[in-house]
C-alpha cells in the first residue's frame, strides 16, 4: 500500500525547531543597538575590512557596509526612499543627479576639518559648487590602453584609433559621453559642447570609426587588452593599470588632446540617522595616511594632497595613475548636457546600429 | 536498417552536442577556478583564489545572509504554500478560478514588475530596506512555485484513502499525518527543494529590496563583476555547484523510491 518514505513526523517537528530558532536569531541580532554604529554603501574594491577594522578600534564605531556595482545601483537604492545607508559614493554625473532630485544632504563643513588636505583641482567641481553635498574620495582619466609590441607608432593621440591599420584590434567604451567625447577632443572641442556643427562632426568621424572597432565594451576593456584580441582599448585609468601590472608589454596614455577625468564621492543620503558617526568616518577618509591607504590598496589616485608622501612611489610615478599636470589640464569632467543628450543619444543608436 | 543506423548515429552525435553546448562553458570556468593569473590567460595551477575567498570577509557575510534567506524563505513558503495547494484542493467556493491564477502570477509576472512593486511597496508603507524585506520578498515568489509543485502532487492523490482512514477510527490530525502527508511528501520536498534553488540565485528581486547588510552571494559576485576579482568568482561558482549538484541527486533519489 503506502510505503512510509520518511519518517513525516520528526520532518514536522525538525522544521517547526528550525524556523523557530531562525526567527530568534535574526531577532536577537536586531536589539542590540546600544553601540554606536553606521551604515556605508560603496563601490566594491575601494575599500578593505582591513581599513574598516582601523576605523572601529580607533573610534568605536561599528560600520555595516554593503558594495554596489553601478552608480543606477545606488540610485535605485536612495530612491526607494526606505534605505539606511548614512554615506554612499557615487561617481560625478551620478552625484548631479542625486542632488537634483534632492537625496543628498547639505554637508556641514564645520564637522570636516579633514577637508583641508584635499587638493585644489579637486574642490568645487562643475557638478557640485563649493563641495555644497560631496567630498572627493578617488579619480581616475579615460584614456588609451595600448600594446607596445603591436603597436609600432607612438601613441599620443586619439587618431591613432582611425588608423584603419588596426582594424579589429580596437575596443571603444559602451558609452556614448566618452566615444564622443574622444572624438570630439582629437578635433579639439570641449567633450561639454553643445554645437550642432562640431557633434555632427564627431558623429560622421565616428561612423567612419565603426567598421574597424572590434568591440564596444565597458566592462572587460582590460581582459580584451591582456588576451591579444585587441590591441588598443579604449577605457578608464583604474582597471588599465591594474592591467599594466600583469603584462608589461602594456601601456596606458592620455592623449595629448585631453580626455575625460572622474572622480567618486562620498555624500550622506538625506535622512540619515547616524550623522555624527557619517562624518567621523569621512573624516577618517581625509586623513592623510589612511587616504594613502585606500589609494595604495585599491591603486586609485587619490584627491587628498597631503596623502601625497606616503602613498608608494610606483603609484604616484605610475602616468597610468598619475598623469602629469599639463595632460591633467587638457582633461575635462563630464557636464550635464541637458536638451543635447537626447541628439547625442540618437546619434550613438544611429552609430552603433551600423 | 542502414537508416537505423544513421538515425541512431545522428541522434547521438546530436544529444552530445547538446551536452557539449551545455557544459561547457561550465567546465571551463571550474579549471579557469584554479589558474593563477588574475586574466583569462591560462599561467598554471594555484589554490590561490580559494584561499583569498575563505578570507574574504565580504563573501563569508553574503554566503551567511544567502543561507539564513533561503532557509526561511524555503521553510515558510513551503508550509504556506502546502496548506494553501490542499485548500484549493479541497474545496470549491466562488472565485476560485480567480485565486488560482493569482497563485500563478509571480511565475509569469517578469522579475522586474515584481522587484519595482515591491520596492514602492516597502517605500509606501515605510518599511526599512534589509534582510528582513528580502525575506518577505523571497517568501512572496517561493510560494508560488510550491503550490505550483504540490498541487501537481494532489491531482493524483486518491481521496478515497482519507476515507477510508477515517472509517477506521483515525481523526482528521492522524489522518493527514499518517495518511495524506506520507502520500504528497515527494511533492512537498520537490517543492522544497525548487524554492530553495530559485531563492539562493535570485539577483533582481534581491537587489531591489536588499539594505544594509543584506547583500546576498548573487549581489556580491554581481559588484565584484566590474572590479574585475574573475578567477575569485570562478571560485565561488565552483563551490556553489556542489550542493547544487547534490540537491539534484537528492531529489532524483527521492523520485526514484517512488517508482
Amino acid at each position: 500500500m503506502i510505503k512510509k518514505i520518511i519518517p513525516v513526523r520528526g520532518l514536522v517537528v525538525a522544521t517547526l525547531v528550525a524556523t523557530l530558532s531562525l526567527f530568534i536569531a535574526c531577532k536577537g541580532k536586531e536589539s542590540k543597538t546600544a553601540k554606536k554604529q553606521f551604515n556605508l554603501y560603496i563601490w566594491s574594491a575601494y575599500i578593505t575590512d582591513e581599513t574598516v577594522k582601523k576605523f572601529e578600534t580607533q573610534t568605536g564605531i561599528q560600520v555595516r557596509y554593503d558594495t554596489y556595482d553601478s552608480n543606477e545601483a545606488l540610485l535605485e537604492k536612495l530612491q526607494s526612499g526606505v534605505t539606511e545607508y548614512d554615506l554612499v559614493v557615487p561617481s560625478d554625473y551620478m552625484a548631479r543627479i542625486l542632488i537634483h532630485q534632492g537625496l543628498l544632504l547639505e554637508l556641514d563643513h564645520s564637522k570636516l576639518p579633514g577637508a583641508a588636505n584635499l587638493s585644489s583641482r579637486f574642490r568645487n567641481l562643475p557638478f557640485d559648487k563649493d563641495n555644497k553635498h560631496t567630498i572627493p574620495f578617488l579619480w581616475g582619466t579615460t584614456g588609451i590602453g595600448y600594446n607596445k609590441t603591436k603597436v609600432t607608432e607612438p601613441v599620443d593621440s586619439w587618431s591613432i584609433l582611425w588608423n584603419p591599420k588596426y582594424k579589429d584590434r580596437i575596443s571603444l567604451l559602451d558609452d556614448p559621453r566618452e566615444v564622443f567625447g574622444a572624438a570630439l577632443k582629437w578635433k579639439g572641442h570641449s567633450i561639454n559642447t553643445k554645437d550642432q556643427k562640431e557633434l555632427e562632426e564627431a558623429r560622421n568621424l565616428l561612423i567612419q570609426l565603426k567598421p574597424i572597432v572590434k568591440t564596444f565594451t565597458s566592462g572587460s576593456f582590460d581582459e580584451v587588452l591582456l588576451s591579444g584580441d585587441v590591441w588598443l582599448s579604449h577605457g578608464w585609468s583604474g582597471q588599465l593599470a591594474k592591467a599594466i601590472d600583469q603584462n608589461k608589454d602594456l601601456a596606458y596614455v592620455v592623449p595629448k588632446e585631453g580626455s575625460t577625468i572622474w572622480v567618486d564621492n562620498m555624500a550622506i543620503p538625506k535622512g540619515a540617522q547616524h550623522l555624527e558617526e557619517a562624518y567621523a568616518f569621512m573624516n577618517f577618509c581625509l586623513n592623510p595616511e589612511i587616504a594613502a591607504e585606500i589609494t595604495n590598496i585599491s591603486g586609485y589616485p587619490s584627491p587628498n594632497e597631503a596623502a601625497t608622501k606616503f602613498i608608494k612611489p610606483e603609484i604616484l610615478k605610475d602616468p597610468a595613475r598619475y598623469p602629469d599636470d599639463k595632460t591633467l589640464a587638457s582633461c575635462e569632467f563630464l557636464e550635464d548636457l541637458g536638451e543635447t543628450s537626447t541628439l547625442l543619444d540618437r546619434y550613438w543608436t544611429e552609430i552603433k546600429s551600423r | 536498417m542502414r537508416t537505423r543506423k544513421l538515425s541512431r548515429w545522428f541522434l547521438f552525435s546530436e544529444s552530445s552536442f547538446v551536452y557539449l553546448f551545455l557544459y561547457a562553458p561550465i567546465v571551463i570556468l571550474v579549471i579557469y577556478s584554479f589558474n593563477s593569473s588574475r586574466y583569462a590567460i591560462w599561467e598554471g595551477f594555484s589554490w590561490k583564489w580559494y584561499e583569498i575567498l575563505l578570507k574574504d570577509q565580504l563573501i563569508l557575510r553574503s554566503l551567511k545572509n544567502t543561507l539564513i534567506v533561503a532557509l526561511t524563505a524555503t521553510i515558510a513558503s513551503t508550509v504556506v504554500g502546502t496548506i494553501a495547494a490542499l485548500g484549493m484542493q479541497r474545496f470549491e467556493f466562488r472565485g476560485k478560478g480567480v485565486l488560482d491564477g493569482l497563485f500563478y502570477l509571480p511565475v509569469i509576472i517578469p522579475e522586474i514588475v515584481m522587484a519595482a512593486s515591491l520596492v514602492i511597496f516597502f517605500g509606501f508603507i515605510r518599511f526599512k530596506l534589509g534582510l528582513a524585506t528580502v525575506i518577505l520578498a523571497h517568501i512572496a515568489f517561493c510560494i508560488s512555485y510550491v503550490i505550483i509543485v504540490v498541487r501537481a502532487r494532489l491531482e493524483g492523490f486518491d481521496r478515497t484513502l482519507e476515507e477510508a482512514s477515517m472509517d477506521l477510527g483515525a481523526n482528521e490530525l492522524q489522518t493527514f499525518f499518517r495518511v495524506t502527508l506520507p502520500v504528497i511528501a515527494p511533492g512537498i520536498i520537490s517543492g522544497a527543494l525548487l524554492a530553495f534553488t530559485i531563492s539562493i540565485d535570485d539577483y533582481i528581486i534581491t537587489s531591489f529590496v536588499a539594505g544594509v547588510g543584506s547583500t546576498t552571494l548573487p549581489l556580491q559576485i554581481y559588484s565584484m563583476v566590474k572590479t574585475k576579482v574573475t578567477p575569485e568568482i570562478n571560485a565561488i561558482s565552483t563551490l556553489l555547484l556542489i550542493p547544487t549538484i547534490l540537491l539534484i541527486v537528492i531529489s532524483d533519489r527521492l523520485q526514484r523510491e517512488e517508482k
